[in-house]
């Protein structure tokens, strides 16, 4: 269970706040869509809940299971079961991609006292996952990401996700830069790991991403606050009458 | 008019070793005049100093302290399983092994046999035979201005003389071992000379490591003079992976290619307080490519200099520089890189790239590119960056579990890695990647 309250958050060493008190609760189990115009806050709130030092909390709690994460690494709050799919995934030139995952894999295996997967467990187990996702295994060869379209880096991120299982999934704006093909591979994938016991929060901008993964549950975040929550068709309704509502309001 | 300078300590002291040490110092009555007036000429110009162009970021005078006993004679005891545990991972995979112990061949510890192709001898029995005009050793007083090659002469105990036949392919890579050994510091002065006959192929590997043990401090003076016959290959690779505590490692490489020739030279540096790698390249033929690269790992208060000068005297040739440095704490990297493209070099295609990545605040990399262009028809270009650890990729990585020096590595590794793949062979890629762990993990 995810448990955001009152989240105040700035760019750390300047004074501009940018979340303005963020009260969030997602169920375990439960997906939630982020909805909201540019400059909003989404993926702020998504890179905060991920532990990026660039953002300072000056106000409020993330609670994960009950535990506080604010004090915790970035590689500690992996381990701990969150994942950030990023909107714009990184390339490493001189890492090839399949060391970077079994680096990962082993990493978090080894925090959560697993045995380490033999070379042969993890490429069966590479081979499987990426087979779903339409990647080919022959791209995992090369660096992380690098040469890699959008739809392509993507499609690797959640491929990244299910290989580590995490049981928190941030999805930023996973759908921008998508064709219709990319969209449902992705979609199908992001599906395929719904579970009673696995949160997921999408932050998106559009809402055709919806359609492919039906959220529990949609809230809007304008001017650093989540301004309205509702069901699944609420996403449809911004779709028609825009965000222009939201920017009237005061912050 | 010349005034007169002051010497320092070790400046004296290098001087004055030499009539100490010179009837014990193997050659020739020839080789002897040569060495006594290369002690002259270094007693001369004593050792360079920032306010000579060359060594302005890198003042021997000042950072040479003292000069540790001139190494002669050698009888260090050493098996085969230590040169093995010495060479870490340069003895994972097969070699033409030539091992020489604090500056002195060990035929008992070498492997290479002479074979259809390859000839070698040990530099201290060419010296003494006196055919060491024939092994190439003509210029033994080239470049008289340059006090450390006057130093390698006066004092050179020995080195790999080698010979690669016309169109010999080398199937194992000739290994050239320089082993550090013994609980006493000293100086050593080492010389190889390399004839690759025209249309051979040949990669070789110069290794200057230590025994565990071995002091803490050493000083080494190493010279590899190479000539690349026509149409000749060769992959060059040095790696000076040292584990003391005020290591002194002073190498120059001279090379010659001939015509179309493809010469691809390499150095990894590490584990040594103060390095200075000079190379100089003269182009004798056209259509010959020549492709320089080099990682140099630094902390404390490591002092790493590498310094090209790359001569284009002939038309059509294609030469390309790349450098990277990784340093930590207060570490200091220095790269200069000298091409010259003389107006007779017309269609010269030359590219440089050096970088910096520094891991702490107090490291500092120079970089001093000079290209001195008098033909008006080529295409040169160079570059140089100057970095830290990319905070976006950590924290990508950090995201996905990876920790923080974990990550560091990763990406450290993939920094330096760019110009380890310039080295056309898997095993020997690998094997400089294994040294650069090492020390990576040592942090």
């Amino acid at each position: 269970m995810l448990e955001i309250k009152n989240l105040h958050v700035k760019i750390t060493e300047e004074d501009k706040p940018i979340l303005k008190g963020i009260d969030l609760t997602i169920a375990k189990g439960e997906v939630h869509a982020i909805m909201g115009p540019n400059g909003s806050g989404k993926s702020t709130l998504a890179h905060v809940l991920a532990g990026r030092d660039d953002y300072e909390v000056t106000e409020g709690d993330i609670l994960w299971n009950g535990e506080s994460i604010l004090e915790m690494a970035p590689d500690e709050r992996a381990a701990a079961g969150v994942f950030l799919a990023f909107q714009y995934p990184m390339e490493i030139p001189g890492v090839a991609g399949l060391t970077f995952l079994r680096t990962a894999l082993n990493a978090l295996r080894r925090k959560r006292g697993q045995e380490e997967l033999t070379t042969p467990e993890f490429m069966k187990l590479v081979k499987e996952k990426s087979a779903a996702l339409n990647i080919d295994i022959e791209m995992l060869k090369r660096p992380v990401n690098v040469g890699f379209s959008g739809g392509e880096k993507k499609r690797s991120e959640i491929l990244q996700m299910a290989l580590l299982e995490p049981t928190l999934c941030v999805l930023d704006e996973t759908d921008s830069g998508l064709d219709i093909d990319a969209l449902r591979i992705v979609s199908d994938g992001v599906n395929a790991l719904r579970s009673p016991d696995r949160t997921m929060l999408i932050i998106t901008h559009y809402q055709r991403l919806l359609n492919h993964i039906v959220p529990d549950k949609v809230h809007v975040l304008a001017h650093g606050k989540i301004q309205r929550s509702g069901g699944k068709e609420l996403a449809l309704e911004l779709e028609q009458s825009g965000y222009a509502e939201f920017g009237e309001k005061a912050a | 008019m010349s005034v007169a300078v002051i010497k320092t300590k070790a400046e004296l002291s290098f001087a004055e070793s030499f009539d100490h040490v010179q009837d014990r110092l193997p050659g020739s009555p020839a080789v002897k005049q040569a060495r006594r007036s290369a002690a002259d000429k270094f007693a001369e110009l004593g050792l360079p100093h920032r306010r000579i162009e060359e060594w302005k970021y890198t003042d021997l005078r000042s950072a040479v302290k003292d000069a540790l006993p001139v190494r002669v004679g050698d009888v260090t005891q050493m098996t085969i399983a230590d040169v093995i545990v010495a060479l870490g991972p340069l003895a994972k995979f097969e070699t033409h092994r030539m091992v020489f112990v604090n500056g002195r061949y060990r035929k008992e510890l070498s492997s290479a046999d002479q074979l259809a192709g390859l000839e070698f001898e040990d530099l201290s029995s060419v010296l003494s035979s006196g055919n060491e005009n024939a092994a190439g050793l003509a210029s033994l007083t080239a470049r008289d201005d340059d006090a450390v090659l006057s130093l390698n002469t006066a004092y050179m105990t020995d080195g790999a003389v080698v010979r690669i036949q016309a169109g010999a392919e080398l199937v194992k890579p000739l290994l050239i071992a320089h082993v550090r050994a013994g609980g006493e510091p000293g100086f050593t002065a080492v010389r190889n000379v390399i004839d690759v006959g025209a249309k051979a192929s040949a990669q070789i590997i110069e290794a200057f490591v230590s025994l565990p043990g071995a002091a803490k401090e050493g000083q080494a003076n190493a010279v590899t003079q190479i000539t690349v016959g026509d149409e000749a290959k060769v992959v060059h690779v040095k790696c000076a992976a040292d584990t003391g505590d005020g290591i002194t490692h002073l190498s120059n490489w001279m090379i010659r290619l001939g015509r179309e020739t493809d010469y691809a030279g390499f150095q990894l540096t590490q584990g040594v307080s103060l390095a200075r790698n000079q190379i100089f390249v003269a182009f004798d033929g056209e259509n010959t490519k020549l492709d320089l690269s080099g990682v140099f790992l630094g902390r404390g208060r490591d002092h790493i200099d590498t310094t090209l000068v790359v001569d284009h005297a002939v038309p059509s040739c294609e030469s390309r520089e790349l450098f990277k440095g990784v340093l930590d704490d207060r570490s200091r990297g220095v790269f200069q890189g000298k091409i010259i493209v003389q107006q007779i070099a017309q269609k010269t295609d030359g590219k440089q790239m050096s970088q910096g990545l520094l891991l702490s605040p107090d490291a500092e990399f120079d970089s001093k590119p000079e290209l001195e262009i008098f033909a008006d028809d080529v295409a040169c270009g160079h570059g140089a960056t100057c970095t830290e650890l990319d905070k976006d990729l950590m924290f990508y990585c950090e995201s996905r579990g990876i920790p923080p020096d974990i990550a560091r590595g990763l990406l450290i590794e993939s920094f330096i890695g760019e110009a380890v793949e310039k080295i056309d062979d898997e095993t020997i890629v690998e094997a400089v990647m294994e040294f650069a762990r090492g020390w990576l993990s040592k942090t």
